[in-house]
């Protein structure tokens, strides 16, 4: 019983899909279920970063601000004639820097991490304002779409770079010391800070591998509308933060888990698909889709309640 | 006339039967002590009785009629009042605050008459002769004036039936005998009171009868004076205790942990010396400056004069980490909080000292992981299904050593023990003490703090007292509890304040 609770999440996404199908005939269709990935790669990918963060105890609002400056300051580099390999590595670093920002505000300077990116979620904003002057960059080569719209043997080129995101990640948490002691340090702050664990130096790390995955997330979005936005990701934190906890992640920290933030990625990622396919409003998307993160959430804790018992 | 009749109370968790066949009577104006071992269900029990669980058969009558209650607030309205271990006080408000919290006077429109609550509370306080102030902030206050806000919140409520869950377990001497005081005077008004305690050395300056559980059953039940406390340790644990385990002294080896005119806070210029094979106790009041001491050794707050050194090297920690590395391993009083991440399972408990141990460029290798934790599983006979079962379903003995564990497996060689039998039951604190021995024996040097004076003289080979941050004096192992107790105590006789600040 304990299990299939457990795989609820999973379940759902199932229940989603098959219903769609049934549905509406446009759902299982190459172009459909591809389209469906590249819309959902950002925030999957931003989520998969947020799921370290999370497990931590930590959380990270700052993740929609970082896409837009990496990906506006990509952008420029290709306007100022760069090769698109060199404005890609620009975003991730860009991206990695105001993650290392983020890390060392939390870790050095005990700021609680809501505060610390809700301050820097602003600071990044304005940034890419100020550099950009409000105004979007449009002069990108043609080449460039190939990071988000683009295929490799019929396949998105973003579903590539998602599972090996993925895949990476699932590693990251199960099978090295900077996993395990995002666990120990969501888990119980105190009883890791007890055993020797170098909790500034790993917290630093969680936030710094966020923030390089948002500058990441941050190209493929300016690749897929093939223009660089200050205003671009608004929300996005939120979408990242849903998909984690969706997927069985914990705001207390402690949990959380690769798989279940892909899950929680796509049931999102369907949710508004099947909305646009069943032609409902974008305005009532919104509605479902929160009501959808409370049941979820609600689910979890009383599968969690029971186990106590 | 029986106040609270429970008879063959049942309660199951998932598959585990914490109750079997409980029964209790207890009458007004009697001190009711409950005892058994941890896990025994003493504290689901007395859960049961005020509502905080249902009980999953048997009858429980109250006042002679069969009842239930679904929530506390249910129980409290009937007059049974539960003081809990931890404290569940809200920590922002007032003392008078928490007295009334849910019962406040409310003017006609609604609002808290915040004056009539102060002075209510300012009665009930100065009725029974509480060193508490109601306007005071309870975060602001000691265990013990905590505990004395919840029994005035039961005397509030106009309680009958007064339960105590280990009241005493974070209590100095003096404190401890203000609980039994109030106690006392509860009785003398034809109250009755259920008292659960550990400790066999209080229990003879308060109750009255005695009832005993034992894997969720009741087996025994009797006046306090008709049991010897041999008799009481062969109820609880079923077998008879053979001879309370001594320790044969080695000697000593090398220094391993010096310190000199060790200066921070409260603590004040404290030099001493710990060999391998030694195990040395720290005695004192609270607030004698002994766990301060053990923070300042471990890193958690730096030095602010003086010097350590461990195995002869200089070490100045900042950190608990700095600390680990010289060889360092705390075993920290508050075991749930500091000392494990119970959600995760026993093996990642151990290793996390320690995690390059069982990795390569920050890569785990899980099997390595695994054998090492079976290792010390066995080495320190840890009860457990699998290490992969998470540390907080363990019994606080289990769980305590899961903590040596680890820092045994960290290779450590100056073991800093604070309060370690605190939460744990008889035969579990054998089994600590035993290990603590084998420590020494390995060649660790081990620091003892400990507040129960008996285990003190039974373990250490030998004492160091404090008194307000500094060492008052040493003494030789088999001394007396008066001896440690002369250099403990203030030379003014003025008792602990409850106050902090």
């Amino acid at each position: 019983m304990q299990r299939i609770q457990k795989l609820l999440p999973l379940f759902t996404l199932l229940v989603l899909a098959i219903g769609l199908t049934i549905a509406t005939p446009n759902f299982l269709t190459e172009v459909n279920l591809a389209s469906v990935a590249r819309q959902t790669a950002v925030i999957n990918i931003m989520a998969l970063g947020m799921t370290l963060v999370i497990i931590t105890g930590g959380i990270d609002l700052s993740v929609g601000s970082i896409l837009a400056v990496a990906g506006l300051l990509g952008t420029m580099a290709m306007k100022d004639g760069h090769s698109i390999s060199y404005a890609i590595v620009v975003g991730i670093v860009v991206g990695l820097i105001c993650g290392v920002l983020n890390g060392l505000g939390v870790s050095i300077f005990k700021i609680n991490p809501f505060i610390v990116t809700l301050g820097t979620m602003g600071i990044f904003r304005g940034v890419a304002l100020v550099i950009s002057n409000g105004l979007p960059v449009h002069e990108v080569p043609a080449g460039f779409a190939f990071l988000g719209e683009g295929n490799i043997l019929g396949i998105p080129t973003v579903v590539y770079i998602l599972l090996a995101v993925a895949v990476a990640m699932h590693f990251l948490l199960e099978n090295t010391k900077l996993g395990r002691y995002s666990f120990a340090i969501g888990s119980n702050p105190a009883a890791a800070y007890y055993a020797g664990v170098p909790i500034k130096f790993h917290l630093t790390m969680v936030y710094a591998i966020l923030g390089l995955l948002s500058g990441l997330a941050g190209m493929i979005e300016a690749s897929r509308l093939m223009i660089g936005q200050p205003t671009a990701g608004m929300g996005y934190e939120l979408e990242a933060i849903a998909a984690v906890v969706i997927g069985g992640g914990s705001l207390t920290g402690g949990e959380g888990s690769v798989i279940g933030t892909l899950i929680g990625a796509f049931v999102m990622g369907l949710l508004s698909n099947g909305s646009d396919l069943l032609g409902i409003s974008p305005y009532w998307q919104q509605a479902i889709i929160g009501a959808v993160i409370i049941a979820a959430v609600g689910f979890d804790e009383l599968r969690k309640r029971r186990l106590a018992q | 006339m029986v106040l609270l009749s429970l008879k063959g109370v049942q309660k199951n968790f998932g598959g585990v039967k914490a109750l079997r066949n409980a029964n209790l009577d207890v009458s007004p104006g009697e001190i009711h002590l409950l005892m058994g071992e941890n896990g025994a269900g003493k504290s689901t029990l007395m859960k049961i009785v005020a509502g905080m669980f249902p009980r999953d058969g048997g009858e429980m009558l109250w006042q002679g009629r069969s009842v239930s209650f679904s929530q506390p607030a249910e129980a409290a309205s009937n007059g049974i009042a539960m003081v809990h271990q931890e404290s569940l006080l809200a920590p922002h408000l007032t003392v008078a605050e928490n007295i009334f919290l849910g019962r406040e006077t409310t003017s006609r429109t609604g609002w808290v008459n915040r004056h009539s609550l102060q002075s209510r509370a300012a009665r009930l306080i100065a009725d029974h002769k509480f060193p508490l102030d109601p306007g005071a902030r309870v975060d602001r206050l000691t265990p013990a004036g905590k505990q004395l806000v919840e029994i005035c919140r039961a005397l509030a409520q106009g309680s009958s039936l007064l339960i105590f869950d280990e009241p005493t377990s974070s209590l100095s001497e003096s404190e401890t005998k203000e609980v039994f005081r109030l106690v006392k005077e509860f009785r003398d008004r034809n109250g009755a009171v259920i008292y659960i305690t550990h400790r066999l050395d209080e229990l003879r300056s308060v109750g009255d009868r005695v009832t005993v559980l034992r894997d969720g059953e009741t087996v025994h039940s009797c006046l306090l004076s008709e049991l010897s406390s041999e008799q009481l340790i062969q109820h609880m644990v079923g077998r008879p205790v053979s001879s309370i385990y001594r320790r044969e002294p080695l000697p000593p080896g090398d220094v391993l942990l010096r310190l000199q005119h060790v200066t921070r806070g409260i603590v004040e210029d404290v030099s001493l010396e710990i060999r391998a094979g030694e195990i040395v106790g720290l005695g004192g009041l609270m607030g004698a400056g002994r766990t301060e001491l053990c923070r300042i050794i471990f890193g958690l707050d730096p030095l602010q004069k003086g010097t350590i050194e461990v195995n002869g090297h200089p070490i100045h920690p900042g950190s608990p980490r700095e600390a680990v590395a010289a060889g360092i391993a705390l075993i920290p009083e508050d075991r749930q909080h500091h000392g494990l991440a119970l959600r995760m399972p026993i093996a990642q408990n151990i290793t996390m000292p320690d995690l390059g141990r069982v990795s390569k460029f920050g890569v785990l290798r899980k099997s390595e992981e695994a054998s090492l934790a079976g290792e010390y599983r066995d080495k320190l006979r840890i009860k457990c299904a699998s290490t992969t079962q998470a540390a907080g379903r363990l019994s606080g003995g289990n769980q305590q050593k899961i903590v040596i564990a680890k820092w045994v497996a960290r290779g450590a060689r100056v073991f800093l023990f604070d309060e370690p039998t605190r939460g744990i039951d008889v035969g579990a604190k054998q089994e600590v003490f035993e290990q603590m021995d084998q420590l020494a024996r390995s060649g660790a040097a081990v620091l003892m703090v400990s507040s129960e004076l008996p285990e003190l003289i039974q373990v250490a080979d030998r004492i160091l007292v404090m008194r307000q941050g500094r060492l008052a004096g040493e003494l030789p192992g088999a001394s007396t509890q008066q001896d440690i107790m002369r250099l403990a105590a203030p030379p003014s006789h003025s008792t602990t304040a409850i106050h902090t600040n």
